[in-house]
Order: C-alpha cells, then structure tokens, then sequence
C-alpha cells in the first residue's frame, strides 16, 4: 500500500506526493504515520514534520494546523509550511533572537501571548534547519 | 502689437459679418477684443465646453501633455487588467485549502453537535468594545475605491456611538493609514501595510492582532470591512463579522444575516468579443461524508481550537484578495474613462489648435496681399 501526503497552506499547495513514512507533532506529541494507519483527526502544533521519501528524511516546518489521516490519505492543513531546505539559516537565527529579546520585553498578557507564539515559530524554523 | 489685433480680428470676423458696424467699433477699442472669442464658440453648439483661450504654442504644449496623460492613464489601466487576472490566479491556489477546511470543519462540526463545547474563539461575550479591521487599498487613482470604504467605515464609527460602544481600529492599507493618521481621535490599534499581492502571512499578521485581541478580551468583537467584489464594475463595501466565530464555520454580518456559507464563489477573468468580462461560477463543495470510525487524536474541543484559527485565517486572507480585486477592478474602470476623457480633450484642443492655426495664415495673407496694394 501506498501512502499519499498532501500538505496544503492558504496560498499554495506545498506537498502533494507518496510517500513512506512521516512523523508529525501534534498537539499531544509526535506520531509517526506508515501506511494503512487508523483514521485519526488531529490538530498539530507549530512543529516539524519529517518525511521519509526514498530512504532520505525530508523536514518541514509547519506553523500549526490540523491532519486529517484516513484511507492512505494524509490531508495536512497548515498557516504555512516551509521546507527546512528552504529557510536561510541565518535569518532564521536572527528572527530568533528577536523573538526571544520581544519575550523578555512583553508586558502585558497580549504582548506576552504575541511574543509567545512568535517564538515558537522561530524557534520550530530553526529547529528544522538543524535537524537535517 | 497692431499685428496681433489684426489676427484676432479677422479670426472674429466671421461671426460678426452681419453686423460689420461692430467689428469697427471693436478694431478701435482693442481692450474689448477677448469677448469676440465668444461668438465664436456659440457658433459651434455641440461643444458643451468652455472655450479655450490660449496662443498656439500653449496649445501645442497642452496637446502633448493630455498626450502624454492619456499614455499613462491606457498603460495603467492595462497593468490593472493584468493584475486583476493575477489576483484571481492567487484565489484558486487557495481554493483547495479553503475547500478543504470547509470540508472538514462541517464534519467535525456535525460530530460535535452533541457535546458542548468551548472553544475561546467562538465565546459570545456582551460587546463592550469592537474592534474594526478596515482593509483599503494602498495607492489611489482607483475612483471611489478607497473613498467608498472610508465613508463605510465612519458611518459603522459612528452607529458604534450611538450605540455607546468602544470601538478601535486596525487599518490595512496605506490609504487608510493616512487617513487615520489625520485624525487623531480615531483610536486606532495598528497600522499595518497592505501589499501588491495578499499572502497568507500579512493574513497571518491580522489574524494575531486580531486573536490577541479577542483572547485577552480587549475586544469583544472583530468586524472586517472589506470590500466584496461583485464584477468589474461593481464592488461593494460590506462589514463581517469576524470573532467571535459562529462554530458552524459561517460569517455572519452585522445583523446575525449568514453572508458566507460553504458555498464558495469564484470569479473568472474572460474575454468575449474583444472585451473583458467576469465570469462568476459557484461552487458548492461536495461534503463527503467522514468515515464514521475516525478517532480524535485529542480532545474534539482542541482539534476545533487548531481548526478555528485556521479559518479566520483564510477568511481574512479571501477578504484581502478580494479587496484587491476590487481595487484593481476600480482601477481598470477609473483608468479606461480617464483615457477616454484625454481622447476628447486631445480631439477638442486639436480642432481649437488647427482653427486658429488656419486664422493666422489668413491673417497673414491678408497683411501681405494689404501691403502689396498699398505699394502698388
């Protein structure tokens, strides 16, 4: 059986492929999904999701959404999703930084909850340059 | 001196043939020569114009420029017309996510009808404070475009009034920006820049401005004011409302009227006879139906909670590409009549130009064939 991944963002879609293997974050931890997996909705975190293609592990850095799993269908819906390939490592470092002095700095439960999430983001950015 | 008098003369002349009394009368009273350019555009009714009074090099110079203006106004309008398809190119690239959200929101929904829910997006709380996003576009020369949206805008400021509720704004667009940015008794949250193309990250700002805003309880309420693209000619400015969300994943407007259903729209850039046209073809996205075994990974309530920002999401993004559209659309319509304008305006000055060309000629002639009889 084949296993089809289909990740898709408001613009574009950014994975629409078989492949062999992923693990994916959810909200209650990571799972790893091979073919004929039980039909399962879940939502999932700002996190990485990994891709097993032709032996070789692929990471993508999704920016918190929600799975749909079920007949060998993996539906991934997310804000947006960026190959690990395709993130600049140094922006990457620095939007980081950023986000960490914005966290010290917040006051507030707004900004606190702003700055929360910006961090998360940044950090799942580099966390999936660094994986690979 | 005495030369020019003699040309303005004669160009005047044929209007007052019949009462050639005047016309010597005038020749001694220069100061009165202007009123005799009168007559000479009563004689031409069709033109509703005033009459033109200018030398011939001034003329020559206002030829070039509504030349140039015209160039311009056709050039522009063609780059809306361009970008008009692109924004509709942007629309179905989204379209297999918000068709699938849509999807799988009904379906979750229909399963968590039983239970109770709740979710912080869709908590209904007495309105104390409102916050409005209103979404402009970012340059002008789009006719009514911006003005439209504004005025919506303050009337919707000041029916909250009436109402004796607080309201803020978060502006999107830099004309609205300015806007806003002259008058400082506005309340206004954020300024924020639109851009030439609507991606799913300024949507992404919005949707965290907006959502700390709600989850804090700052605001009790999130409008978008928006422009909704009808057709070419026709875009309407229209207020949703955004937080809180209706769990049954519709916008609802103002008066609790649901204005957005499953039911997806989509508009179509196409050619006919030469002329462009919109095409509008509804979509109703088929719901298969979920397999009745799937399982939740987690609590129903947390898949909702990941759905719900997803949604208001997309739902501002496809009012951000819709409002280009719209604006891009104005623009096409504002451009096409200004070139049109410069057309006539072109054709108008180009007669007054060759008529008083052709005055100086004769009067030039006359001078000669004067100063040859004089001589002989």
């Amino acid at each position: 059986m084949t296993l089809n991944l289909c990740v898709l963002t408001p613009n574009r879609i950014v994975w629409d492929s078989e492949v062999k293997e992923i693990i994916l974050s959810t909200n209650s931890g990571q799972i790893g999904i091979l073919p004929n997996h039980a039909p399962i909705a879940t939502a999932v975190d700002i996190g990485i999701l990994r891709i097993c293609l032709n032996d070789q592990w692929i990471t993508m850095a999704l920016m918190g959404g929600f799975a749909r799993i079920g007949n060998n269908e993996i539906t991934i819906l997310v804000n947006d999703a960026e190959k690990g390939s395709d993130i600049d490592p140094q922006e990457a470092q620095q939007t980081l930084e950023i986000a960490e002095a914005n966290l010290s700095k917040a006051e507030g439960k707004r900004q606190t909850i702003e700055a929360n999430l910006a961090l998360r983001r940044a950090r799942t950015r580099v966390e999936a340059i660094t994986m690979i | 001196m005495a030369c020019s008098n003699l040309t303005m003369w004669v160009s005047s002349k044929p209007s007052l043939s019949d009462a050639s009394g005047l016309s010597f009368r005038s020749f001694l009273n220069p100061f009165q020569l202007p009123s005799h350019n009168t007559p000479t555009a009563t004689c031409n009714p069709s033109r509703s114009v005033t009459p033109i009074h200018c030398g011939l090099r001034e003329l020559r110079e206002r030829i070039d420029s509504v030349k140039n203006t015209q160039k311009i106004t056709e050039a522009m309008k063609l780059v809306a017309a361009a970008r008009v398809r692109r924004a509709q190119e942007a629309v179905v690239n989204g379209r297999p996510f918000s068709e699938t959200l849509v999807e799988v929101l009904y379906n979750i929904n229909e399963q968590l009808q039983t239970e109770d829910i709740d979710a912080p997006l869709t908590k209904v709380r007495t309105v104390k404070k409102v916050a409005l996003v209103v979404v402009t576009g970012d340059r002008g020369l789009c006719g009514s475009f911006n003005n439209q949206l504004i005025k919506k805008a303050e009337a919707r400021i000041a029916e909250l009034k009436g109402l004796g509720v607080e309201y803020t704004i978060i502006s999107v667009g830099k004309k609205g920006n300015t806007y806003f940015l002259r008058r400082p008794y506005i309340p206004v949250d954020k300024f924020l820049d639109g851009s030439n193309l609507p991606t799913a990250k300024e949507a992404q700002t919005i949707a965290d401005d907006v959502f700390s805003l709600f989850v804090s309880e700052e605001v009790d309420k999130v409008e978008l004011l928006y422009t909704k693209f009808v057709s070419l000619v026709k875009s309407d400015p229209v207020i949703h409302t955004l937080l809180p969300l209706s769990p049954k994943g519709e916008v609802c407007d103002v008066n609790g009227n649901c204005v957005d259903a499953a039911e997806d729209e989509l508009f179509r850039l196409t050619t006919k006879e030469g002329k462009l046209t919109v095409e509008r073809d509804t979509v109703r996205t088929p719901t298969p139906d979920f397999s009745p075994i799937l399982q939740f990974e987690q609590d129903p309530v947390q898949i909702l909670d990941a759905l719900l920002p997803l949604y208001l999401n997309s739902q501002i993004l496809r009012a951000l590409q819709e409002s280009l559209a719209s604006e891009l659309a104005a623009r096409m319509s504002a451009m096409s009549s200004a070139t049109d304008n410069a057309n006539e305006l072109k054709k108008n000055l180009s007669l007054v130009y060759n008529r008083q060309r052709q005055a100086k000629i004769t009067g030039e002639i006359l001078e000669i064939v004067a100063g040859a009889n004089a001589q002989i």
